[in-house]
């Protein structure tokens, strides 16, 4: 009979509205539809069951992101594994640019990639790259913002999102040079 | 007046793009870009790079199967178990 004390009508409008970020930053943490589908629903249930935690007019979609990500953590992680991480280190900040710097200064390559392969680029990423990224990069979150959620200090968000963009443009970058959309530099002698 | 060199610019360059710079580092990173054309260039390399990652990656929305299937249970959930 532990009925919530209907928090219905604030619930709504105040959860509701983040169902895409939580959606796609489930596809990101999962990298599997089904999963992430089924992870959006657990914590949409799990909120409105602890609904009178929330201090209304705080941040909601950090409270919703937390809770999606503590559900991840705790039911999902398991029942698929990950994807092998990247064994590519992080390149130098300027690497990529300086060898596009003559034929394509502005990147205009990366448009020309599709989403489908952006998207891919970024699920093979190591799982607690692709996490920051999605959260800053994607969803718009500040670095406190993620921090908290988190529970890491500003300064690891910080160089985890350089690393994970580093290593994101390097195979954005190769894929453009395999496709032909963009020329590789040639190797001075 | 700027004292910032390229590294030091470029230091502050990913917290520059992402707004997560004091007001006066603001100035003093703008002071920079606008007098280094090679760090400007990188600059719009990387804001663009940016733009286009936030554009892509947000086209993907909450399919409405989910969101109903959502709706229905949490409806049901309020209806008392």
């Amino acid at each position: 009979m532990a009925e919530p004390s209907a928090p219905g009508r604030s619930f709504d409008e105040e959860a509701l509205p983040h169902l895409d970020t939580l959606y796609r930053v489930a596809l990101r943490l999962t990298a599997d539809p089904t999963l992430a589908e089924d992870l959006v629903q657990d914590t949409m249930l799990k909120a409105y069951r602890s609904w009178r935690q929330y201090r209304p007019g705080t941040n909601a979609r950090g409270w919703l992101l937390t809770i999606l990500r503590n559900t991840f953590i705790n039911d999902y992680r398991r029942r698929k594994h990950e994807p092998v991480a990247m064994d590519l280190e992080a390149v130098e900040p300027h690497a990529l640019y300086r060898s596009i710097q003559e034929t394509d200064p502005e990147g205009s390559f990366f448009s020309q990639i599709v989403d489908a392969k952006v998207l891919e680029a970024i699920d093979a990423l190591a799982p607690e790259f692709r996490e920051v990224l999605a959260l800053s990069d994607i969803e718009g979150l500040s670095y406190g913002e993620i921090a908290e959620s988190l529970q890491i200090p500003v300064g690891t968000v910080k160089s985890r999102l350089f690393r994970a963009r580093r290593q994101l443009q390097a195979v954005l970058y190769t894929h453009a040079v395999e496709m032909g959309y963009i020329k590789p530099r040639e190797t001075a002698p | 007046m700027s004292r910032l060199d390229c590294e030091q610019a470029l230091d502050h360059l990913q917290d520059y793009l992402k707004r997560e710079l004091t007001p006066e580092l603001v100035l003093e990173v703008r002071v920079h870009l606008d007098r280094c054309r090679d760090c400007a260039g990188y600059a719009r390399f990387e804001e663009r790079f940016l733009q286009m990652l936030e554009t892509r990656a947000r086209r993907e929305i909450c399919p409405k199967e989910l969101r109903a299937r959502i709706l229905a249970a949490l409806r049901a959930e309020a209806g008392g178990s």
